[in-house]
């Protein structure tokens, strides 16, 4: 096997710009999949990912191809993710990688994470081959997406090879610049094994199934492997390649992409960046290693039916094991009883958690408001994080209050960027730049993050008819003026229901949230009064009536079937109610403030 | 377990399900659906249709059929007919022989007890004295008269056909006629009638002494004309309520029971047909629409009445669906139909259905707290102001 015949390049993009689409194509023009049996975007093989027609997880297959020079090359193809959620899977996918190919949308142009990956690549010094897609569509502009990529990106537009994914127009011509343009892996297969964890798995009859990048070395079954970081040591059960299912191989060597398992009981034993070496001659130099995917986002998950918390806490752990950029940790709330408050990239990631617990284990949940992570500085000198607003100490023992800020790019066209900067003052966002490419601004913005997780995509989307594009990333925390907004049913605070926010903004969030309060709780037995607070002062009030009747007037032979059918489907309804006190909350009270 | 019959169907399979559902009672109730109405009501969505030639002659025919079926029940010569209740539509509409010939054929087929209540549901535009005479001579015991309202600007609003006059006119000929058990249905929650206008209208009817009263508050049904287009001028909940209860005080005074959500009476003058369907009783029925309950099955005739024809000539029962209860459905049908009634359920059904659920067992205590739900002599029940609330107790208690 030589390095020469290798390439290893993954797929980056804005969300949508096509790239499973052409990761089909190179599937079907490769054979490895049967072109008349593939289903579209192949890759996508969560039900999730189907059903919402995006990429979640990076995916990683082994092609195949056999090159007009005449010569097979190994070609490894990672896809990758396009939501700004998930974008630390691109990272990961490109340290696997010597190239990567960069689809731009040629009707939608450069956006933000356009731009976001670009730079991903470009840090990790990969080869970028610039790909414009869509141009069958008649809104496409070759020629301008061209000039954008030229005068945006530091990349030479003329080079980018213009393509449909979905009719396979260019797409030949993509697969000989990939083997063209993109270097060959260098590596020793001699020296002692080095290889990248870039992703892992679990999987319940082979344990955890780690996918690998060898830089130097073999690796093969029965191989002693040692992990660098905290010393494990295993013995290989399989190695193998992605054609796109799991397939055993003998042996793989340096360059190459592929899988490896050895009995590994936990995702947390093989880390994302982790180095495996052999025990019996390990390699002098580690990989530098990367930061965890940290959680931005928080909100407590607690089971509707109090005997169903053993149940949420296993599905929790399962879910974890593939996904190691969700945490969760075991909480109590006063109004809703024993739950976990959980950490996600995003509220995209959240939903997705969410949606897989309520299906793949038949869980009824309460998901609580989403919080970021602040952090205090007490009187008494102590620093404290916290992600539940529940737990935020009383205004005399805060010191400061420190909130977490993202830097922000947004794309959008010329002629709406006044609603963006309204918008974005309105979510105190700091401006910072402003760039003109061609019709389209540039604009930078430092936004306090729990301003931009709820909402504001959406609508930043329907301000700019559709057409703005956001990417962000963590920054920093800064002190900032907050204060803890409390939601009292009946005269009593419902831990679960408060939340933080700037102290400027309290007045209209209270009066906002306690109006949809109002509209989501259903009338009971009782007047209910609905208050927002900050400490003892009500700042807001609205009352659900009394329920004055509800009752069927007419009850005879034939309408006994229909009554009882027309109650039980009430009863189901009600199932998603939790009684907090006195007073049946439904589920999606806990997010109102996501509405409000 | 549900089941619908698709029109290929084994003959057999449907009579089969009856005939291995033996009713575990005696004594059945026994309701006969007439599909026929002059116009149609506003706010109605029963299965009614005009009555067009022929139509009526047909459907008799078919009927006679369905009771001869019906008869062939390997369990029908066991069963006594204890009560009848011919509802509709319009049954009214039918001729005193042509009353006679059902009522004639359902005590030559089945064993119909001597002394059972016999009700006919009579609209006051198509009755006459004499009509009512030749119903009381056929057997019918009760006649439950569809007024609705006494107000003449309210009346054709709902697309009634008859005034207060004529509503007045029609339970003075059933006196007449010798019928001593007279019910009267009025509806509140009308658009355009405030609470003193409906505790007018009760007034005037109880003054006319009936043994019986059912006052229905207006839903909007799927199906009926309002469902679908909507109404204006509904009252606000408020003077539902006002209504609701400037009845149940009216009622009081002049000494009726309100012995079920909509019903009230003269002590010994309960619905006794009506009172099978609260207990969870069993019935059988006949007619297009009708649905009967024997044994744990409850079941549907075909809806339409032309389908309905078609399937009697053709020598099958026209059951169109039918679903068989489990004990749990069973119990919760007991407790909420039960608990319609001011006689309520026995406390150990209640216990029963609370055993190892902590939340509902709060729930209900909620209930009693407020005295919505009492208890007494070893049965509990709803209050007055329970009734009023009571499907926000029910959704709980399936
Ligand atoms: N007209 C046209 N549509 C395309 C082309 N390529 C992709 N699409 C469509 O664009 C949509 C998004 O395609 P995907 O391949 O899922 O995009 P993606 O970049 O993988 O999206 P994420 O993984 O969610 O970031 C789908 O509806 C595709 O059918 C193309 O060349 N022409
Ligand atoms: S008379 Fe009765 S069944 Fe006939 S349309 Fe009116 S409400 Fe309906
Ligand atoms: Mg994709």
């Amino acid at each position: 096997m030589t390095l020469s015949r290798n390439r290893n390049f993954s797929i980056v993009a804005h969300i949508d710009h096509g790239k499973s689409t052409l990761a089909d194509r190179l599937l079907a023009l490769t054979g490895t999949m049967d072109a008349k049996k593939a289903v579209d975007q192949v890759l996508d093989s969560m039900d999730l990912e189907r059903e919402r027609g995006i990429t979640i997880k990076a995916h990683t297959v082994r092609l195949l191809y056999k090159a007009r020079d005449g010569e097979e090359y190994t070609l490894n193809l990672i896809d990758t993710p396009g939501h700004v959620d998930f974008s630390y899977e691109v990272s990961r996918a490109l340290a696997a990688c010597e190239g990567a190919l960069l689809i731009v949308d040629a009707a939608q142009g450069i956006e933000a994470q356009t731009l976001a990956n670009f730079y991903l690549a470009s840090d990790a010094n990969l080869t970028i081959i610039p790909v414009i897609n869509k141009i069958d569509l008649p809104a496409a502009d070759v020629e301008g997406t061209r000039l954008a990529i030229t005068e945006t990106l530091e990349l030479d537009g003329d080079e980018a090879l213009a393509i449909s994914a979905k009719h396979g127009t260019g797409v030949p011509e993509v697969l000989e610049a990939i083997v063209a343009r993109i270097p060959p892996p260098a590596g020793d297969p001699d020296a002692p094994l080095k290889a990248l964890v870039f992703d892992s798995f679990y999987d319940s009859y082979q344990g955890v199934v780690v996918y690998v990048r060898l830089k130097d070395g073999r690796v093969r079954p029965g191989t002693r492997i040692l992990l660098m970081s905290n010393g494990r040591a295993y013995d290989v059960q399989q190695v193998g390649v992605f054609s796109p299912d799991m397939r055993p191989v003998e042996e793989l060597s340096a360059g190459q992409v592929g899988y490896i398992t050895a009995s590994m009981k936990r995702v947390a034993d093989a880390k994302v960046g982790e180095t495996i070496t052999e025990a019996l001659r390990p390699t002098a130099e580690p990989f530098p290693g990367y930061r965890d995917a940290k959680p931005m986002v928080f909100a407590g998950l607690y089971p509707i039916e109090d005997t169903e918390y053993e149940a949420l806490r296993d599905a929790l752990e399962k879910l974890r094991l593939n996904d190691p950029a969700f945490s969760f940790e075991p909480e109590t709330s006063l109004a809703l009883g024993y739950g976990f408050r959980c950490g996600f990239l995003g509220l995209l990631h959240m939903e997705i958690v969410q949606e897989r617990l309520e299906r793949e284990f038949n869980l009824s949940l309460i998901v609580t408001a989403p919080s970021v992570r602040y952090r205090i500085l007490t009187t008494a000198g102590e620093l404290l994080e916290i992600e539940n607003p529940s737990k935020l100490p009383t205004p005399d023992r805060i010191e400061q209050m420190e909130e977490p800020y993202v830097r922000s790019s947004v794309f959008v066209p010329t002629e709406f960027m006044t609603a963006i900067y309204k918008l974005a003052q309105e979510k105190r966002g700091e401006h910072q730049s402003l760039e003109y490419h061609g019709k389209r601004v540039h604009i930078r913005f430092d936004f306090p993050l729990a301003e931009i997780v709820v909402d504001f995509y959406d609508k930043l989307k329907s301000i700019s008819k559709g057409y703005a594009s956001f990417d962000y990333e963590f920054a920093e925390f800064r002190p900032s003026d907050l204060v803890k907004l409390d939601i009292l049913l009946n005269g009593d605070p419902v831990d679960a229901l408060s939340i933080i926010v700037h102290r400027d903004k309290a007045y209209e969030k209270g009066k906002a949230l306690v109006e949809k309060l109002r509209a989501v709780i259903p009338r009971q037995l009782y007047e209910v009064a609905i208050q927002a607070a900050i400490g003892s002062r009500v700042i807001a009030r609205e009352t659900v009536k009394a329920m004055g009747k509800n009752v069927t007037a007419k009850c005879y032979g034939g309408d006994i079937t229909r009554k009882r059918k027309l109650l039980e489907r009430q009863k189901e309804g009600k199932k998603r109610m939790k009684q907090v006190g006195r007073v049946e909350v439904p589920q999606e009270a806990f997010l109102s403030v996501l509405k409000s | 377990m549900t089941g619908a019959a698709s029109p290929d169907q084994a003959v057999g399979g449907l009579t089969e399900m009856l005939a291995g559902s033996p009713p575990r009672s005696d004594a059945l109730g026994f309701y006969l659906h007439v599909p026929f109405c002059a116009a149609r009501c506003h706010y109605c969505s029963f299965n009614t249709a005009p009555l067009e030639d022929g139509a009526l002659a047909r459907y008799l025919g078919a009927l006679h059929r369905e009771l001869d079926l019906l008869a062939e029940l390997p369990w029908a010569p066991r069963v006594r007919i204890a009560t009848v209740f011919l509802g509709g539509g319009t049954p009214s509409l039918l001729e005193a022989d042509q009353l006679a010939a059902v009522l004639d054929r359902l005590r030559a087929r089945f064993d119909v007890a001597a002394d059972a209540e016999v009700t006919v549901e009579c609209n006051p535009e198509s009755v006459t004295r004499a009509k009512l005479a030749g119903y009381r001579a056929a057997g019918v015991t009760r006649v439950s008269l569809g007024v609705q309202s006494l107000d003449d600007a309210v009346l054709p609003r709902l697309g009634r056909l008859h005034d207060a006059g004529g509503a007045r006119a029609a339970f003075a000929a059933a006196r007449e006629a010798g019928v001593a058990n007279v019910s009267v249905d009025l509806m509140y929650g009308l658009p355009g009638l405030d609470v003193a206008g409906f505790a007018r209208a009760v007034e005037a009817v109880l003054a006319w002494g009936p043994e019986h009263l059912s006052a229905y508050g207006l839903t909007l049904d799927a199906g009926s004309l309002w469902g679908a287009a909507g109404v204006a001028g509904l009252p606000p909940e408020d003077t539902v309520v006002g209504q609701y209860w400037a009845l149940a005080r009216a009622a009081a005074r002049r000494g009726l029971e309100h012995y079920e959500i909509s019903n009230y009476a003269r002590p010994g003058f309960r619905s006794l047909h009506n009172q099978v369907y609260w207990r969870a009783a069993e019935y059988l029925a006949a007619g297009p629409g009708a649905c009967g309950f024997v044994g744990a099955l409850r079941y549907a005739n075909v809806k339409a009445t032309p389908r309905y024809g078609e399937a009697l000539e053709a020598g099958r029962l026209p059951v169109d669906s039918w679903e068989e209860l489990t004990p749990r459905q069973r119990l919760g049908e007991r407790l909420i139909l039960g608990l319609r009634t001011s006689d309520g359920v026995p406390r150990a059904w209640l216990d029963e259905r609370l055993a190892g659920d902590a939340a509902l067992a709060r729930r209900v205590g909620d209930w009693r707290a407020r005295e919505l739900l009492v208890d007494a002599a070893g049965r509990v029940r709803l209050t007055e102001a329970g009734f009023l609330l009571s499907d926000a107790l029910f959704v709980d208690l399936l």
